[in-house]
């Protein structure tokens, strides 16, 4: 077992006081919370920045450690607990639950592992099992109706004292309407209690996967439409590709690039309620394309164009010719 | 097929995040979580995704020990910095349609 030195993990000097110690906690505890800092590696730091805070900031068990830590200071092949020693009894109330109060073995072998044992909760027989949470990526198209779809997750069993990950699959119905970020609860799915409590509950975090043709603003669907530059002046028919199929599209003479289009409930679905669901719309921004390739007659073309045409497209700066 | 919630009772947001009542009255006091319905608490119902900004706020204002109105700010910018993350992703994603 791996001695592990709290004042060094915190930063601070063994004699140093209650209000150093708090500083030091709290600094470090800013930087590496796992809610603050996503980087790898932050919350296995704020797991040990935790622990050692909840050893030193307590007069008792600081008064346990320093006599350990003269004990185990001295050895190089790792911590032993010395001989006769006596796990700290069930005073469990004094010990909060932090986090999700997985301490290390070190504090456990001093301090009873009870780090998680009470909570002062009276409506709570034994602890529930862990919540478990994966991200569940979903195509925009199975957002507007109720979707099945199969999950797979790992979860841990315990067998004998040992931890094994187990695969589970399940079939669930995605609802209509769900949205990027939305979580979705299943009850009873999450991690089994190693107390006698209840299963956990497992948490589908839905993740819509970006469209290749189509952007989401609220209930409504983005699309640029590309036009070429004679469809843009004379006005075209075009097919418009929606989640549900395509339709036809009347686009006006001199149409503007940037010019939105909207075409009434061919958008996203909200969730369905008792008053039936709202439908989005289906915003079609235009945006004029060039051809690539211009050959001689298309470039006459055009040339007698710009001899006629007596535009001016930056008349707004201003500028005279 | 298993059973799926898109919104939970406060009675149950009690037991899964291991609070009472009171606290979760208090959460709704200061923004950090909001029901979907009504004003009394015996039939306020929340998105399921108070369960996580529940579970966040009862860890910094323990491992930071800080006060519910700081936990609320904290949260309320973890939120808004979200909310402002996607949009500018879509937005880049919308831009590129447009320049490519």
């Amino acid at each position: 077992m791996e001695f592990k030195d709290y004042y060094k993990i915190l930063g601070v000097d063994p004699t140093a006081d209650a209000k150093e110690i708090k500083l030091a906690y709290r600094r470090l505890a800013r930087k590496y919370h796992p809610d603050m800092n996503s980087e790898k590696g932050a919350e296995d730091k704020f797991k040990e920045v935790a622990e050692a805070y909840e050893v030193l900031k307590n007069d008792q068990r600081r008064a346990k450690f320093d006599e350990i830590r003269k004990y185990g200071g001295r050895k190089d092949k790792g911590f032993e607990p010395p001989p006769g020693w006596q796990k700290q009894g069930q005073s469990g109330s004094q010990y909060n639950e932090h986090m999700s109060g997985d301490f290390s073995d070190f504090f456990n072998s001093i301090f009873g592992g009870q780090g998680r044992s009470s909570r002062a909760n009276g409506n709570q027989q034994a602890q529930r099992g862990q919540d478990a949470e994966i991200e569940l990526p979903v195509f925009l198209e199975e957002t507007i109706s109720d979707t099945q779809k199969s999950i797979e997750y790992m979860l841990p069993v315990y067998e004998n004292g040992q931890r094994k990950d187990v695969k589970k699959q399940l079939k669930v119905t995605i609802p209509q309407g769900v949205i990027d970020g939305e979580r979705i609860r299943l009850k009873g799915q999450g991690h089994v209690s190693q107390f006698g409590g209840k299963t956990g509950d497992l948490y589908l975090h839905i993740r819509v996967v970006p469209h290749p043709i189509f952007d989401v603003q609220g209930h409504n669907l983005v699309l640029a439409l590309p036009l070429a530059p004679w469809e843009a002046a004379l006005g075209t028919k075009v097919t418009i590709p929606t989640l549900e199929g395509k339709i036809s599209v009347s686009v006006p003479p001199k149409t503007q690039a940037g010019k939105t289009l909207r075409l009434k409930g061919k958008g996203l679905k909200g969730r369905k309620s008792k008053e039936g669901c709202i439908t989005g719309d289906l915003l079609a921004i235009i945006k004029i394309v060039m051809p690539s390739e211009i050959n001689e007659e298309q470039k006459n073309l055009w040339q007698a164009l710009a001899v006629k045409g007596a535009f001016d497209p930056r008349a707004e700066w201003g500028a005279k010719k | 097929m298993s059973q799926t919630h898109i919104s939970i009772s406060s009675t149950e947001l009690s037991i899964v995040t291991g609070v009472e009542t009171e606290v979760i009255v208090k959460l709704v006091e200061y923004g950090i979580v909001e029901p979907l319905n009504g004003d009394q608490v015996e039939v306020w119902e929340f998105e399921t995704s108070s369960v996580h900004w529940i579970q966040k706020a009862l860890r910094l204002r323990k491992d930071l020990e800080i006060d519910w109105l700081a936990v609320s700010m904290v949260i309320e910018l973890m939120q808004q910095k979200e909310a402002l993350e996607k949009q500018n992703a879509a937005f880049q994603r919308q831009l590129s349609r447009f320049t490519k």
